[in-house]
Formats: C-alpha cells, structure tokens, sequence
C-alpha cells in the first residue's frame, strides 16, 4: 500500500490552521490519524478492517508491521512513563522478557503520584513502544507482548 | 507597602490570591509553565510569564527562573501559595537577601519547622503537647530498643526531613525494630537527602484537627478556631470542617489558648497552622505548616475573614490589625476537595480536558477552582482543580447544602471526586461524625 504523502501534509496543516491537536480523516477505507504531541507532529496511519490496526507508538515514524491490537498493553492514563522503579536502576521490563498478567510492567507519573502499571497478559515482551520519560496518552500504546 | 505581587504558585490557589490582590488594588504577576499558557491564573493576573517547561522542577520550583521574573516584571512582593516553594527556606531567604517581602515567616522559622526533629523540640519548648518518643535522631539499635519499650508498640518511624507520608513505617514488634530503621533511612537519604529517622508512638485511629493562627511577630497572635481534616485518603485530606464536631468546649479552648500561646512567643510572622493528633479525649502536636492551607476557606467562612488578605496585611505593615475580641465564629462549614481522580479505580489520577462544567452557586456555596469548559488538566501537577465550601447555621445544614450543590455540579471530560462526596455525605459514620484518619479508606463506596 502507497502513503499518500499529500494527504499527510496536508492534514498537518489544518491542525496548525485550526490550532487543533488531532485529526482524522478516511478515504477509501483507509484512515488517517494525524496528531500533535510534546514531541512534534505524529503521522500515524491506521488501516480499519477486522479489528486488525496499525498503531504507531513512537512519535514521528510510521509502522509498516502488523501488529494485533489484542496484543498491546495500552496505557490507563495519561503522564510520563518511567521504564525502571529509579533512574539508573533496572528496567521493569525488557524485549524478550516472560511477563505475567498483574506484574508491573511500566510506572506512569501522573498527578503527582507514580503509578505503577500491570500487565493485562501472561506472554513474551516484543517490543517496548515508548522511551523512559516520554509523555505518554491516555490509551496509548505502551508494550507489545506475544 | 506592597505594590505588586508575583505569585508563585498555579491552579486554584494562585487564583485565590489574585483575587485578593485585585479587592486589595494590589498588581498581579502570574507565572507559569508552558503547559498552563492558557490556565486561569494567566488569564487574571495582570501581568504573566512563562518561567519553564511543564516539569515541576523547571518551572514552579525554578528558583533562579522566578528571581528573575521578580526582577524582570519588578514585583516587590511573592505570595507561594501553599505546596511548590511554600515551605522552602531557601527561596524565602534568596528573597531575604534581594530585598523583595515573601508573604510568609521568615525563612530561619521555615526552616526550623521543615525539620521534624527541630519542630517538635521547638513546640515542646513553647508549652505544646507532643507525642512522646525521640527528641534527638536515632542513633543505634539499641537507643531504639530502649525508647520503643518505653512508649510501648506499636511505634512510628518518621524521617526528619520528611512529609507526606513518605519514609514513614510502622513497627508492631521489637524484632523487626532494626530492619524497619533501616529501609526508613535508606527512603529518607533518598526522598529528603537527610538520612535521620526518629521514633513515635504510633496513635491506631486518631483524628487529625489543626488549629488556624494569624501572627504579627511582634506582640499580637490571634487563632481563628480549628479544623478537623480527618478524612482523608493516603496521608492527602479530602474534606475539612470547622470547627470540630466532636470536642467539647473546654478542649476546644485548651486547644486554641495552648496554640496561641505557643505561636507568640515565636516570633512567627502570618499565617500559620498547628496540625494535632486528637486520641482519646487528647491533643498532640504533630508539626506546624508555615504556609496558607488548601483548606483555609472553612475557616474563612465560619469567621468571615479573608486569610490571604491578612497575610498581606502582616507582610506590607508589619501588623495585624485583628485583634482576638474581634474575631466571631458562625455556623458550620464543610469543603469537599474535587480532584481530577476517580475513586472507583482506587483515585487514578484522570488529566484530560474538560468538555462540560457547571460550577454550583447559591446561599452558603462557595467554589475556589481554576477551571472552566474546555480547560486542559495537566498531568503533571496536582489532582486538586476544585473545592466546595458551603456554611450553614449548623453541621446539618451545611451537609445539606453541600449535597445540593454537589448535584449541581457537573465535570464531564476527566473523572472526578463528586461522586464519592456525595456518598460520604449520605454516610451514617460521617453525619454522625464517628470518622478518623483510617475511616475512609476503610469504608468501601465502591
């Protein structure tokens, strides 16, 4: 599948024009999700059918693999997100690690008060979506496990 | 005479002071991280400033950056509000040096009350009741043993340096004495970089009532009657009421003449509160805030006197005009904390913005807030975006009120603690007062 570049442009646009942060837009069954964050712009494409999405997670990149929603840890809130209890120490979780459902996997700073985040599944961590200390979104993507 | 203020602070109590400021004709600078550019405080103040990005640490608690939006902006004067620098002798003595009035005592009293150790020293000196225990930090073992048996288990580690709960611990038991001394200094070195740890009794349920004075330092000291802040979830209070409505007059008065007493003989200068434990029928003290309360409005309400007013009074004049004849208590009145939480998920933290508000009003509501529809709340401060206050005749009648406008009141966007304040106050134990520090969060709402 092509990324229609002109599109992305151009919905970048309108969010500076309308001073907005989000927006979305579909055009023959594809959908693009174009929103701001503390890090710049995020051009994210999301492809709607069968339950099956791409969800990009890093800021600024646009993910080509297909990754099943079901398998993603999101985050319950919105905060910065800390890998490890302390800097410096180890992290909660690393790629290839077994994880089982309830362990911390991720704290979340959010109000004054660390929150430490469970995982919802036993499996094997794939992929960490985001980098310790990013600000992260209600419902973002936060671990891929399999 | 003060002139302008900056206002170190944000959300509903830099707000707050404002508005005290503009009944007073006192020019207004608000500061501000990048992410409350368009906060209410901003947008009131007369003048504003970005002073940092939105960490806490690179704005609000950004000594070098707020010097120079002093200089800049030529404030004579800074209100901190309460939380941030409040309490940080450091910034109030920067101040001290460049000449410019901190609406506060003076940063040697901060000090010596930031320290938990020096504090209780200095109250047991001044004639106030304290808990018994270590005067000095712990030493060694054994000096623990000894005092621990001598008070009786169980017994309460606290740090030094500390507040908020935090490097506090619990020992039931003389065998894990030692251990417990040890995690609690580790969390203290780290937490407050002061590794001293002290010992306590340990109270099991007690309620936590404080007292409100107003000083000039100089020889006029006067208490504006007490609060109880006994409902309160993981060491944060989430309702206070004035006055208390479960000690009699006679202890009421022993209370408020003790804190006075104490308080002037200090040399203390503005606001301040005495936070007590109140256990079987007797008072201790637990540390004084040398700063405005979240929960000053009850106590506003009950006297009819504006704090942040006379806090600026005692910094501009040196005086206080209020004498203790001319203060006079009304009615009840209660305040619910509205935090940006959700009590059923155990009080998540719920930042987002604010698509519906309707703020409640009426005879007796009174709303201290810094929100409006279409407002952004912030991840990286404080949950606290509103409090209802509402004075009635009587406790009933305050309740009453306060239900009232709890249903009038709508926030729809983030989660809030509407909801559990108006099961609270539906409660058999909170209507007929029988609540301590541990009530609530042993109390299931949801």
């Amino acid at each position: 599948m092509k990324i229609d570049k002109k599109i992305i442009k151009e919905l970048s646009d309108y969010l500076d024009e309308f001073n907005l942060t989000e927006i979305e837009y579909s055009e023959n069954n594809v959908k693009y999700k174009v929103s701001k964050s503390n890090k710049g712009i995020v051009h994210e494409q999301i492809i709607s059918n069968d339950n099956q999405s791409r969800p990009s997670s890093t800021a600024t990149t646009i993910t080509s693999e297909n990754i099943n929603k079901a398998n993603i840890i999101k985050s319950p809130m919105v905060g910065t997100a800390y890998l490890a209890p302390e800097p410096g120490a180890k992290p909660f979780v690393t790629v290839g690690a077994n994880i089982k459902k309830g362990q911390t996997i991720i704290i979340i700073e959010a109000m004054k008060t660390m929150n430490h985040v469970p995982s919802t599944k036993d499996g094997v961590v794939k992929k960490i979506l985001v980098t310790d200390g990013e600000a992260v979104e209600f419902d973002q993507d936060l671990i891929l496990v399999e | 005479m003060i002139k302008k203020i900056l206002i170190a602070n944000r959300g509903e109590i830099a707000v707050r002071v404002i508005r005290a400021c503009k009944e007073l004709e006192i020019a207004t600078v608000a500061v501000h991280s990048t992410a409350d550019n368009e906060s209410m405080h901003v947008r009131l103040a007369d003048e504003s400033i970005c002073i940092g990005s939105q960490k806490a640490q690179d704005s609000y608690l950004n000594i070098p950056s707020l010097i120079s939006a002093i200089e800049i902006t030529g404030a004579d004067a800074v209100h901190p509000g309460y939380g941030f620098l409040s309490e940080n002798y450091k910034f109030a003595e920067i101040l001290e040096q460049h000449k410019v009035k901190f609406i506060g005592p003076s940063s040697e009293l901060i000090r010596k009350m930031g320290d938990k150790i020096e504090a209780k020293k200095i109250a047991k000196s001044l004639g106030l009741p304290i808990v018994s225990g270590s005067e000095t930090g712990i030493k060694d073992i054994s000096e623990a043993i000894k005092i621990s048996k001598q008070i009786g288990f169980p017994i309460l580690i606290k740090a030094a340096g500390g507040g908020g709960g935090k490097g506090m611990r619990i020992v039931h038991s003389e065998d894990k004495l030692e251990e417990n001394i040890k995690i609690a200094q580790t969390e203290a070195k780290k937490f407050f970089n002061n590794e001293e740890v002290f010992i306590e009794k340990f109270f099991e349920n007690p309620r936590h009532i404080e007292v409100q004075i107003l000083s000039d330092g100089k020889d006029n000291t006067v208490h504006l009657g007490e609060r109880d802040c006994s409902v309160q979830r993981r060491y944060q209070k989430i309702i206070e009421e004035s006055p208390c409505p479960v000690i009699s007059d006679e202890q009421r008065k022993y209370l408020l003449d003790v804190s006075v007493n104490a308080i002037s003989k200090l040399g203390y200068e503005g606001a301040g509160t005495l936070e007590f434990i109140y256990d079987k029928g007797k008072f201790y003290f637990l540390e004084m805030n040398t700063r405005l309360q979240v929960e000053h409005p009850v106590t506003e309400e009950v006297t009819g006197i504006d704090l942040v007013k006379r806090q600026i009074e005692i910094a501009s004049t040196g005086k206080l005009s209020l004498q203790q004849k001319d203060i006079t208590f009304f009615g009840h009145a209660i305040e619910c904390r509205i935090n940006a939480e959700d009590p059923s998920k155990d009080f998540l933290p719920s930042a987002g913005t604010i698509k519906t508000y309707n703020q409640p009003s009426g005879p007796g509501t009174r709303v201290d807030s810094c929100v409006f529809q279409g407002c952004k709340i912030p991840p990286y401060y404080d949950s606290l975006v509103a409090k209802l206050i509402c004075h009635g005749k009587d406790r009933t009648s305050a309740i009453s009120r306060l239900k009232r406008s709890l249903d009038e009141f709508v926030i729809e966007g983030v989660s809030s603690t509407i909801d559990l304040h108006k099961k609270i106050l539906r409660n058999e134990d909170f209507i007929s007062s029988k609540y301590d520090v541990n009530w609530l969060s042993k109390t299931k709402f949801y």
